[in-house]
């Protein structure tokens, strides 16, 4: 058994899956950094992601282009955070439960749409996915050529933007102002900050983001939609952006953390090792409950974390 | 306290709103994928009232629905947000199942110890994430919710592995002696004597809100500084209200395998533990409120079967409605109490945003300052 673990296939094979799997968690993670530094707390990245993965899907299947697809699923993404962020700006309803109801509503509504659009079939719609591209040079490098370099074009994408949020959260205006909302909102007011519309862009782009990792899951990993495709990765992403204290490198250091998980389980699944596959199964959420029991206690929050801003009130 | 008449109709009416514009949107939704909304709901409440078979089943989703609904709104009014009711619901039916199959005592002493073991279970889950708040500030949301897919496999590890029925091959446990078993109100119908044990959840949740623990939980419901200054010990009452909390869930549980399945099966807890979150919220914390909520998510839940056998319109739908009931309720709670203009402190509902507790002895008053 042990040798099967340790041969050099096996382990660049965990390591691509590694690197595949972290993508749909990297990427609402980034997302909710810009959320969760402007004060909101977005829980309801799960159900962004379901409506993501199912517009996403139906798109792609309509037009037949994958990329209409993503796009689909980003602008799904959009909307559906622009409810959130209308209750949890506007409303300043209580952001858990908001959430909540996000994603119990997504979850319904996904199913409700793949139901209607696709009817009951005794062969699941599919489509195909995107392809891993070969790179020149790159992709025929031994051992790191498989595991970094035969991906698809998402996944790349997925990771050029860990220095994009890093860059416009900390080098530009937008960036500043989002921390500034996030810190303490009344002394960005007084300075000619427009809270409330700083904030709702922040919730805006964390919906795109998440849309996107949605999407990814149904024409980028999978080719089919399933109501169990998200299944907690969009609560996993919180819970990373806690992790990483709410900075885009570490999140992708946590997100891969998690990629690995997802990965050892179903390589060592397919090897047929001796541990029932459930219990495999829990690794990933077993590791979330590890990174907050890590990461909380440290974890610096945003000054005005979770609290609604009104002018009216001090 | 006296609670005026007229808040309480208000509330009630504010209730009846939102329900209805929840299915409405419901009715255009179903008219947009080219249903006939009347139709599919003269459909649904057919299907929940049509026979004596039919009243049985709302019986039996009413008696979880509704005890899960009054365990997590302990959790809610602290402020606490437990939404892994179904995963305690499901170490509930583990445990209470171990101990009828392997425990060998007389069936008098063993149904009482089955449901201890299932409040215990239930509670313990629950404490879990309670213990990970209070110790490391793990945010209760994310830990209850991987503690529901944990319980999930949990489950399935069992119901395929250790458990599995040596009779048979099936992803199931063996069955339960009949000696220690929940009986049939009317036999030959499904619903059964949990319906007592939910009464009883009922009055005692009552009871809780008289009591000088639920006037702490209360407390602690509007911040951990008020409870603090109150003489509330914080850390021991949020893992009170957690186990409280878990417990009633694993009590459901113990009622689906002894009064229904008489075994484990696989996903056994269903859209249980979303529910239980709806009907809290929509009977606004108040036991009585979530009593009338978990009726008309039993029918609906019952009728939506019913519907999606005899219509188009797939069941999904009343997951979609369960969904837009929380938006509407924390839209209109704010709505009415909490919009900008109004001073906070005055807030009266806990469904209102307010500052979030930290439980947490560091840096106290920082958010004062801040704020």
């Amino acid at each position: 058994m042990l040798e099967n673990i340790f041969t050099a296939n096996f382990l660049i094979s965990l390591l691509a899956s590694t690197v595949r799997l972290a993508t749909p968690i990297m990427t609402p993670a980034l997302g909710q950094i810009y959320t969760q530094r402007a004060g909101i707390l977005n829980l309801g990245v799960e159900g962004t992601m379901i409506m993501g993965a199912v517009t996403g899907f139906a798109a792609a299947s309509f037009t037949g282009s994958l990329w209409l697809g993503l796009l689909g699923g980003m602008l799904t993404g959009m909307f559906w955070s622009l409810i959130m962020a209308w209750l949890a700006i506007t409303m300043r309803a209580n952001q858990v439960i908001a959430g909540l109801g996000m994603n119990i509503l997504g979850a319904g509504l996904a199913a409700y749409i793949y139901r209607v659009i696709f009817g009951v079939r005794s062969l699941p719609p599919r489509i195909t996915p995107f392809q891993g591209l070969s790179l020149p040079g790159l992709s025929d490098i031994p051992v790191l050529g498989p595991i970094l370099f035969q991906h698809n074009a998402l996944v790349y994408l997925s990771f050029l933007l860990v220095p994009l949020t890093w860059f416009i959260l900390e080098r530009t205006t937008l960036g500043l102002k989002i921390k500034a909302v996030g810190e303490h909102p009344r002394a960005a007011d007084a300075k000619g900050v427009n809270v409330l519309g700083i904030r709702y862009a922040a919730v805006l782009i964390g919906g795109l983001y998440a849309g996107a990792a949605g999407a990814f899951m149904t024409i980028a990993y999978l080719n089919s939609f399933t109501e169990a495709v998200i299944s907690g990765r969009g609560y996993i992403a919180v819970a990373v952006v806690i992790f990483a204290r709410f900075l885009p490198a570490r999140a992708m250091w946590g997100a891969l953390l998690f990629g690995f998980a997802s990965a050892l389980q179903m390589r060592l699944q397919a090897l047929g090792v001796d541990i029932a596959n459930q219990l495999l199964l829990m690794l990933p959420y077993i590791m979330t409950i590890i990174a907050l029991i890590i990461a909380s206690n440290k974890a610096e929050f945003p000054g005005a974390y979770t609290i609604p801003y009104s002018r009216m009130e001090r | 306290m006296r609670i005026s008449l007229g808040k309480t109709r208000g509330k009630i009416v504010g209730a009846v709103v939102m329900v209805a514009a929840a299915l409405l949107i419901g009715a255009v939704l179903m008219l947009l994928s080219g249903n006939n909304p009347l139709e599919a709901y003269r459909a649904l409440v057919f299907g929940a009232f049509s026979s004596r078979q039919r009243v049985s089943e709302l019986f039996v989703k009413l008696v979880p629905v509704m005890i899960m609904g009054l365990g997590v709104s302990v959790a809610y009014r602290a402020q606490l947000w437990n939404i892994g009711a179904g995963g305690q619901f499901l170490l509930g039916a583990i445990a209470a199942t171990a101990v009828g199959l392997y425990v060998k005592l007389p069936p008098a002493l063993l149904a009482p110890l089955t449901i201890l073991a299932a409040a215990a279970a239930g509670g313990g889950w629950a404490l879990l994430a309670g213990l990970l708040k209070v110790k490391f500030h793990a945010n209760e949301v994310i830990t209850t919710l991987m503690l529901n897919y944990i319980a999930n496999y949990f489950l399935k590890f069992l119901v395929y592995g250790p458990m599995m029925d040596p009779a048979g091959q099936l992803p199931q446990s063996a069955l339960l002696p009949e000696g220690i078993r929940l009986r049939q109100i009317f036999p030959g119908l499904r619903a059964n004597y949990g319906l007592i044990i939910m009464v009883v959840a009922l009055i005692l949740t009552a009871l809780l809100w008289r009591s000088a623990v639920g006037c702490r939980i209360n407390l602690i419901g509007q911040g951990e500084r008020v409870a603090t200054y109150g003489g509330v010990n914080v850390r021991r009452v949020v893992l009170l209200t957690m186990f409280i909390s878990g417990g009633a869930a694993g009590v459901a549980g113990w009622i689906e395998t002894f009064g229904l399945q008489y075994r484990l099966m696989e996903n056994m807890a269903g859209s249980y533990g979303d529910i239980a979150t709806v009907v809290a919220l929509l009977g606004a914390l108040n036991p009585y409120g979530i009593a009338a909520a978990s009726v008309f998510f039993a029918i609906l839940l019952v009728g939506g079967a019913g519907m999606q056998r005899m219509t188009n319109v797939p069941y999904s739908i009343v997951d979609v409605i369960q969904g837009l009931i929380i938006i509407f309720v924390i839209a209109g709670v704010v709505g009415r109490e909490g919009r900008p203009g109004k001073r906070p402190g005055k807030q009266s509902s806990k469904l209102s945003s307010k500052q979030p507790s930290k439980l947490s002895s560091k840096e106290p008053g920082r958010r004062e300052r801040d704020a």
